[in-house]
């Protein structure tokens, strides 16, 4: 009789694990659209990391146009010193798409860190101050001394300070990134930001951007979970960036992608001058795509004629559909001198 | 007596009761006080994808919490390329819990694809599917279908098998035992077959906090010693009669072939709901060569006796229709954890078979297993099994 008991327990209970989808009673109907226009009904909760508003505490449209150019002050030779204080730490959990928190290693405070910009000629000084845990240093595309190359002057954890100081140069746009092993995880941790040196003569003036190309790998399997400019995936799509037919945009571009060898940017209606690294002032292509392999950076120079929604994303799609895709909503610059009372242009409908 | 009697029960109770105490202080002390050592390690969450549906223009994934600490479903992706989605009833699962999480897809029939959930510390989940298919819906046509092919696998071959009747009869007692020996052969085939796809099953659907192995395992031996139970008593009941014992095993054969047919049932109506029509066609045409051979199995028996042909039939009816109600099941509401289960009830059910036919066997044969009829007999069951099971 026990050996039937335990039987009739076992088909029972089995009974529940084979039917899980206990009905539950649920009045309230969420709708979601999908980016075909399809209307889904759900009486669950809707996870949509592509038009989510979510609550990051960083903020890529800030970090768009914002350049750091130090404290300034003049030496004695007549050329100016530039001084910049970057912190280094490891212990932030970022939420870095709606619901996915991830450990970011961080500059300041960011992912990318600060965009360090100086004028070639300048004296920059930075110091660096390790609040980490492990050890870390800055190490800075272009031309130094060997002891400035922040490799073999690795800096230690918990308050660790070193001071880099170099003339800025080549002109251009270059990364810097941590330079301790294992190096592809003090990268890929976030441990990297743009340094920006502008020629002596200047550049023509231009609504400047930056857009530092990245990827995330929150399950640590050496393949990205995410892709996006500016760390935040689907951020520009969600938050189109706003920008003026017939005016200058410059975009200092740097790859920062680990694991997949190459990323590159497709803009939409449009072709680009590219100058590779920046160092040149002659443009090398002109072109809507172009290629890019790790660290590989350059400044892309483009007007808009016609206003409307253009995308802008890899042509890599498969990073384009994990979140490195955005949007220039491009307004016509004389309508809106017209119409700055007149409403804002913020409807993008998407 | 009587008052001598009453403090010992007491005693009795009290003594089994004791070690009772015991574990629920052990266990008011791990989870209270001493849950410091709980501490120890990460506990790593964990989620399965049980089931994946095609309905219309959407992806349907089961998804379980099979981890140690509860989890919440943050994205959705298919290929590896995110999509937006619902999760109902909602995205936080604790232990064990379920989620349907739809993502809308314009999916292609017969298409492969790989379902991705992610979970809040950025972990990511797959299960690859073989081949999009629509989820197959209830209704009168498919469910005459399935009962079609259920009888074509099932009914008409055991019919068949139970045609050599005539056969086995007029054979001469050893050559009978022989036949007797090919069912054995026949059913510890077929016994590690069902065990085989259960593991298989459990392995490819099953999360391991099922213990998938141990699962099979249990059932089987509940499966066995419940049936085992059953069937003794089925066989002492008719003892005083020579001519029911035989007509008693030949039923407990059917049952258990019965039993196992339900698997293979099962998992035709899977093959098809799943969009494996190519496999299924094999199945099919597989099933039914090998399940003639279970005529066989119940015929030889029964040969002993007086030829009973509305016997013969209906145990024909109890070893093939349950081959319909698994087609029916698997086609329409297919869950891995179910499969497992039936078909480790049918390997019990042929294992208890067996250990019925040997000691009749042996009982036939003056206490001895070792004649060459009866080896060969198994021998070749076994043999025939493998062969017409390359088919499948």
């Amino acid at each position: 009789m026990m050996i039937f008991s335990l039987i009739a327990v076992t088909a029972i209970s089995s009974i529940f694990v084979i039917f899980p989808e206990v009905t539950q009673a649920q009045t309230e109907e969420n709708v979601f659209v999908t980016h075909n226009g399809k209307v889904v009904k759900t009486t669950g909760e809707v996870i949509d990391p592509l038009y989510a508003e979510a609550t990051m505490e960083f903020d890529p449209m800030e970090y768009l146009r914002d350049f750091d150019y130090g404290k300034t002050s003049p030496l004695p030779d007549g050329t100016t010193l530039r001084e910049y204080t970057i912190v280094a730490e490891d212990d932030k959990i970022m939420e870095v798409s709606p619901g996915v928190f991830y450990n970011a290693w961080t500059f300041n405070g960011s992912v990318p860190g600060p965009t360090i910009r100086a004028t070639e000629g300048d004296t920059v000084k930075i110091n660096f101050i390790n609040n980490g845990s492990k050890q870390h240093t800055m190490h800075f595309h272009g031309i130094h001394p060997a002891e400035m190359d922040g490799v073999f002057e690795v800096v230690g954890g918990e308050g660790g300070q070193f001071t880099y100081e170099f003339i800025a140069g080549p002109a251009g746009v270059h990364p810097y990134h941590c330079h301790v092993m294992p190096l592809e995880e003090h990268i890929v941790h976030g441990l990297y930001g743009v340094f920006i040196v502008d020629p002596k003569e200047g550049r023509e003036p231009a609504d400047e951007m930056v857009m530092v190309l990245n990827g995330l790998d929150t399950d640590f399997d050496t393949e990205n979970n995410f892709y996006a400019a500016n760390t935040i995936p689907f951020y520009y799509q969600h938050h189109p960036i706003q920008i003026n037919t017939n005016e200058l945009i410059r975009i200092y571009v740097v790859n920062m992608v680990e694991f997949d060898p190459i990323n590159n940017l497709h803009l939409h209606g449009n072709l680009y001058k590219y100058y590779p690294t920046g160092t040149d002032l002659v443009p090398s292509f002109y072109t809507d795509m172009i290629t890019l392999s790790q660290t590989e950076r350059g400044i892309m120079e483009f007007e808009y004629q016609y206003p409307g929604k253009y995308l802008f994303h890899a042509h890599k799609v498969e990073f384009s559909e994990k979140g490195w895709v955005g949007i220039f909503l491009v307004s016509d610059s004389e309508q809106e001198t017209l119409s700055l009372t007149a409403g804002d242009p913020n409807e993008y409908g998407t | 007596m009587e008052l001598d009697k009453k403090p010992s029960r007491v005693k009795t109770v009290a003594s089994g009761l004791i070690p009772f105490v015991f574990v629920v202080i052990l266990m008011a002390y791990i989870f209270g006080p001493g849950s410091d050592l709980l501490d120890l390690g990460i506990p790593l969450p964990e989620i399965t994808i049980e089931m994946v549906d095609f309905v219309g223009s959407e992806v349907h994934a089961t998804v379980r919490n099979t981890g140690p600490v509860p989890v919440e479903i943050v994205m959705a992706d298919i290929n590896d390329r995110i999509q937006p989605a619902a999760v109902e009833p909602n995205r936080f699962l604790e232990r064990y819990e379920t989620a349907l999480v739809r993502i809308p897809f314009e999916w292609n029939e017969a298409e492969p694809y790989i379902i991705g959930i992610t979970i809040e510390d950025g972990t990511r989940f797959e299960k690859e599917v073989e081949a999009a298919a629509p989820r197959l819906q209830l209704s009168s046509e498919l469910i005459g279908f399935f009962a079609i092919i259920g009888t074509y696998v099932g009914i008409i071959p055991v019919m068949i098998g139970l045609m050599w009747f005539p056969f086995i009869k007029r054979l001469s007692k050893n050559k009978y035992h022989f036949f007797l020996a090919l069912t054995v052969g026949l059913l510890l085939f077929l016994g590690i077959d069902s065990i085989e796809e259960a593991l298989e099953v459990s392995d490819e659907s099953l999360a391991g906090s099922f213990n998938g192995v141990l699962l099979v395992a249990t059932v089987t031996i509940l499966s066995f010693l419940g049936l085992y139970y059953t069937g003794e008593k089925l066989i002492r009941r008719v003892k005083d009669s020579p001519y029911a014992k035989p007509v008693a095993i030949a039923l407990m054969i059917s049952i258990g072939i019965g039993l196992h047919n339900f698997g293979e049932g099962l998992a035709i109506g899977a093959a098809v709901g799943l969009g494996q029509v190519a496999l299924s066609t094999f199945l099919i045409v597989g099933f039914a060569l090998h399940n003639t051979t279970e005529g066989l199995a119940i015929a030889s028996p029964m040969a002993k006796g007086k030829p009973q042909i509305g016997k013969l039939i209906s145990m024909g009816m109890i070893a093939g229709t349950p081959a319909i109600f698994g087609a029916w099941l698997g086609g329409f509401m297919y869950s891995p954890f179910s499969a497992v289960i039936f078909l480790s009830i049918g390997a019990g059910a042929i294992f208890q078979v067996i250990l019925t036919l040997v000691k009749w066997i042996q009982q036939e044969n003056q206490n001895r297993l070792s004649s060459a009829s009866i080896v060969s007999g198994i021998a070749v069951g076994m043999l025939v099994m493998y062969l017409t099971s390359i088919f499948v």
